[in-house]
C-alpha cells in the first residue's frame, strides 16, 4: 500500500479494514506522514559543480 | 557481477558519447546524494561517483539503449561502495541482523511505536532530525529507504540494484521504516514533542 505495490483488490480490502481498525489507520497515517517528510526534506541538492567537470575529464583521458 | 550476465551491445564512439550524455549524466545529482548517504563524507562521494561513471562508461556495451540506466547506475555505485569504500566508512560494527529481524519485524513492534509517536510531532521536526535519524541507521537499512522513498525505485527495481530476493527487500523495509520511528520517537521525546 504505503509503495504503490499493492493490486486493486489489496487496496480495496486494506481501505475497507482500515474504515474499522484504528491501530492500522493511525499506522499507515504515521507512515505515509514519514514518506512525505522523507521525501520533502532528505532529497539533497544538486552535485557539486565541479564533480560534472571532473567525471567528464575522467572520461576522456580513459577514452 | 552486474556487467557478465547482460547481453553485449556494440556502440559506435559516437553512440557512447550520446548515451553517456543523454542517459548517465542525468542521474549524476541523484548518485551524488545516494553516494553521500553511503560514505557520509563529502571527498569519499566524489570519488565514489567518478570511478562509478568510470566503470559504466567502460562497460557501457553491458547497458542496453533505451532502458533503465538509473537502475543500473546505481546497482554499479552500491557495488563499488562495498568494495572499495566500505571498509574506510564510519560505520560502526557490523549490526546483528539475526537479533533486529526479530524484534523489528514484528506487528506488536508497529503498535508499540505508532501511538508514541504523533503525525503532528512530525510536522514540527526540521529537516536535521529526519536526516539525522536516516543516517544513523546501519547502512543497509538505510539503503532500501533510500531507494524507496527518495529515489521511488520499485521492490523489483531495488532487488536487481541490491541483489536480493524481492521478499528481502520487503522485509528489510519494513525493519528499516521500524528502526527509523525508533530514532524519531527519541528525537520527539529530547525535544518534548509527545507531552501528553
Amino acid at each position: 500500500m504505503l509503495d504503490g505495490d499493492a493490486t486493486a483488490e489489496q487496496k480495496d480490502y486494506f481501505k475497507q479494514h482500515m474504515d474499522h481498525c484504528m491501530p492500522c489507520y493511525k499506522t499507515y497515517n504515521l507512515d505515509m506522514a514519514i514518506k512525505e517528510l522523507l521525501k520533502k526534506k532528505c532529497c539533497g541538492g544538486p552535485a557539486p559543480d565541479d564533480l560534472v567537470e571532473q567525471i567528464r575529464t575522467k572520461i576522456n583521458s580513459a577514452v | 557481477m552486474e556487467f557478465e550476465d547482460a547481453p553485449r551491445q556494440h556502440y559506435t564512439e559516437k553512440e557512447k558519447q550520446e548515451v553517456f550524455n543523454n542517459e548517465f549524466m542525468p542521474h549524476v545529482h541523484s548518485m551524488y546524494n545516494f553516494g553521500y548517504r553511503l560514505t557520509l563524507d563529502r571527498d569519499d562521494t566524489k570519488d565514489l561517483v567518478q570511478d562509478t561513471y568510470l566503470k559504466a562508461y567502460r562497460f557501457i556495451e553491458s547497458f542496453q539503449k533505451g532502458t533503465n540506466a538509473k537502475a543500473w547506475l546505481f546497482r554499479i555505485l552500491k557495488n563499488s561502495f562495498i568494495n572499495d569504500y566500505r571498509k574506510k566508512s564510519k560505520e560502526p560494527s557490523k549490526v546483528d541482523y539475526q537479533e533486529v529481524e526479530t524484534y523489528y519485524n514484528s506487528d506488536e513492534v508497529d503498535r508499540q511505536i505508532t501511538p508514541d509517536l504523533r503525525v503532528e510531532s512530525l510536522k514540527d521536526m526540521i529537516g536535521d532530525e529526519i536526516s539525522n535519524a536516516l543516517n544513523s541507521l546501519d547502512v543497509d537499512f538505510r539503503t532500501v529507504i533510500i531507494l524507496c522513498d527518495l529515489e521511488g525505485f520499485k521492490y523489483e527495481e531495488m532487488a536487481k540494484i541490491l541483489d536480493i530476493p524481492i521478499g528481502t527487500v520487503r522485509s528489510r523495509l519494513h525493519r528499516a521504516r521500524n528502526l527509523l520511528k525508533e530514532q524519531l520517537k527519541s528525537y520527539a521525546k529530547s525535544m518534548g514533542y509527545n507531552k501528553a
